[in-house]
């Protein structure tokens, strides 16, 4: 039996283990295990996900754009006790718990965790289903903002967010503008399967890791210039892109495995995955990253080649890339991956046909 | 109506009383009244606003307190001139739904008579925004058996709740001049939905929710106030 403070009772009923009040229903999970203190947000990765990103709401999106805002809300009030079925960023979700839990096993006083928060737009109306989907999924997530239509970004940086992943490029936009490591996930038809135990993370090079310089140099002077100007200042480091902090934030916890003794099984793996070429621009790119103290554990040179196939082999959970022509193809073959709507490449082409021809050369 | 009843502040041997940041707060009471006046020109449901004194030496410059009230265009509606012994009881007898005041003892007595009571915390950033905004904050952690809040708070808060509820409900989902917020600061989402479905069973759907669990409650406030 539990009291709310109003003095109401509630009871615990049967297998199902449902709270009854009125005729609104919690659904907890069925076995309750005691659950571990969120960390605080200033020790804490804290990766903030929107609702959209997390679960699938495509239908529910469909009638907010049809039928508008109020039909919405009645929709999603009356299959409140409905869970969702998992987005695009569930899987990504999933793995930062496993990776926590490994955590929490080796060293069980810190709080260098993941930390991860639900950021939505959503009037908290959608509150309680919302609540219900991740007491079904059992996932752990214990803080939200449900911002009832109002700008997410002050809220990102009061919880001091590494990573922001939404379903709507403009917060994403804002979100990169701040500072802040943003991506745009999309609804994915065919999604592979990835590991349960262990992180991969992806990484496109330029204009993700690394500043747009050098790709601005190729779209303003063609493929030669950009090889020559790569090979001379090979030395010279490149300026950091939006995510290089995330690959930081991944390393330090990579380094705690280390420390265990878990360096060739570690459960967090990242890959460098750009067009960029091993013989010649490639050198550039890895200096820099050995320049910021930074290690990737696997650096893949595709010299132009399409990067879906080289994804499906890897098998990342989540891909960042800034041109939605290697998004789209990534997404194709059943890689989850996201867009860094940043630099260069935003401007100079909008369509998929543009994107193709410019990148079927070597970069 | 729901009546809310104000306290007066320190007095600077002036003509006209010096003002503080209250003042905003009466602006959009009466912002909200304007609104659902235009929705229904009959509306019954209106803030009503009070203001009490228990100062002995305001109490003799009552008229000062009017005309400055009135110099300031503040849409005050009764002077309550009590005994601090009494004054808890003057907001019974005048209905008041929800008392506001400076002072901690103030609000613990009206609390004890059943009073809802809050305090204006002048720390708290003003918002910039016409929208009143008003946040329901779960602050203690809560065992589940124990029955910490007399039953004449929760009350209280009950009613409060559905009034507000209803005063929300003549209003759509955006463009709302009144905006209802709950904040959980310890305990997590399902200290949070239990908080959500207790403020529904008592007719009030709250705008936005902010579950802390623990986090730093300064930073995430400052955005729930500056919110435009």
């Amino acid at each position: 039996m539990m009291s709310l403070n109003n003095g109401q009772t509630l009871t615990v009923s049967g297998q199902d283990n449902r709270t009854h009040l009125e005729d609104s229903v919690v659904l907890k999970p069925s076995t309750p295990t005691r659950k571990p203190k969120p960390p605080k947000p200033e020790n804490a990765i804290t990766i903030a996900v929107s609702a959209r990103v997390l679960f699938n709401m495509d239908k529910e999106q469909q009638i907010y754009e049809q039928q508008g805002m109020e039909e919405y809300i009645k929709y999603q009030v009356e299959h409140e006790t409905q869970p969702f079925s998992p987005g695009p960023a569930f899987s990504f979700v999933k793995a930062l718990e496993a990776v926590n839990t490994q955590l929490r096993e080796l060293y069980p006083e810190s709080e260098e965790l993941f930390d991860v928060v639900l950021m939505t737009n959503n009037h908290a109306y959608v509150g309680l289903r919302l609540i219900n989907t991740i007491n079904h999924h059992q996932l752990f997530i214990e803080r939200f903002c449900m911002t009832g239509g109002n700008s997410p970004i002050g809220y990102l940086k009061a919880y001091h967010t590494n990573l922001y992943l939404s379903a709507d490029p403009i917060k994403v936009r804002e979100a990169l503008e701040e500072g802040i490591a943003a991506a745009t996930m999309f609804t994915q038809e065919k999604i592979t399967e990835v590991s349960e135990t262990q992180l991969r993370v992806a990484f496109d090079g330029d204009a993700v890791l690394f500043s747009d310089e050098s790709e601005q140099i190729y779209k303003a002077h063609g493929l030669d210039k950009f090889f020559e100007h790569e090979k001379a200042h090979e030395n010279k480091p490149l300026d950091h892109g939006p995510l290089k902090g995330f690959l930081e934030a991944l390393g330090k916890l990579q380094k705690k495995f280390y420390g265990k003794g878990q360096r060739m099984d570690c459960p967090i793996r990242t890959y460098l995955v750009t067009a960029r070429s091993a013989a010649s621009s490639g050198t550039r790119a890895l200096k820099t990253l050995r320049s910021w103290g930074l290690e990737i554990d696997e650096a893949l040179f595709l010299a132009g080649a399409p990067k879906g196939p080289m994804l499906e082999k890897i098998r990342p959970h989540i891909f960042f890339d800034d041109q939605m022509f290697h998004v789209e193809g990534a997404a194709e073959m059943g890689t989850v991956a996201c867009h860094v709507p940043y630099g260069i490449a935003q401007r100079i082409t909008k369509t998929g046909i543009k994107d193709r021809e410019t990148s079927s050369e070597t970069k | 109506r729901p009546v809310k009843c104000l306290k007066s502040g320190p007095d600077d041997g002036g003509e006209i009383l010096e003002i503080d940041e209250s003042h905003l707060l009466l602006k959009l009471l009466h912002r909200v009244n304007e609104r659902l006046e235009e929705e229904n020109p009959e509306e019954p449901l209106l803030f009503d606003v009070i203001l009490i004194t228990t100062d002995s030496q305001r109490q003799q410059q009552s008229s000062r307190i009017i005309s400055s009230t009135k110099h300031y265009g503040l849409e005050i509606s009764r002077f309550c001139f009590a005994s601090e012994d009494d004054f808890a009881e003057s907001l019974q007898t005048n209905n008041v739904q929800l008392f506001l005041t400076t002072d901690r003892n103030e609000a613990s007595q009206a609390a004890q008579k059943g009073v809802l009571s809050a305090l204006l915390d002048q720390r708290v950033a003003i918002s910039t925004s016409d929208q009143l905004r008003v946040m329901f904050c779960e602050d203690a952690v809560i065992q589940p058996d124990s029955g910490h809040t007399p039953v004449s708070t929760e009350r209280a808060v009950q009613s409060f709740a559905a009034q507000m509820g209803e005063m929300r409900r003549r209003f759509r989902l955006s463009d709302s001049p009144l905006s209802f917020i709950l904040v959980t600061l310890h305990g997590g989402r399902d200290r949070c939905a239990d908080s959500l479905l207790t403020l529904r069973s008592s007719g009030l759907s709250v705008d936005e929710a902010y579950c802390l669990a623990g986090a730093p409650r300064g930073p995430i406030l400052r955005c729930c106030s500056l919110t435009s």
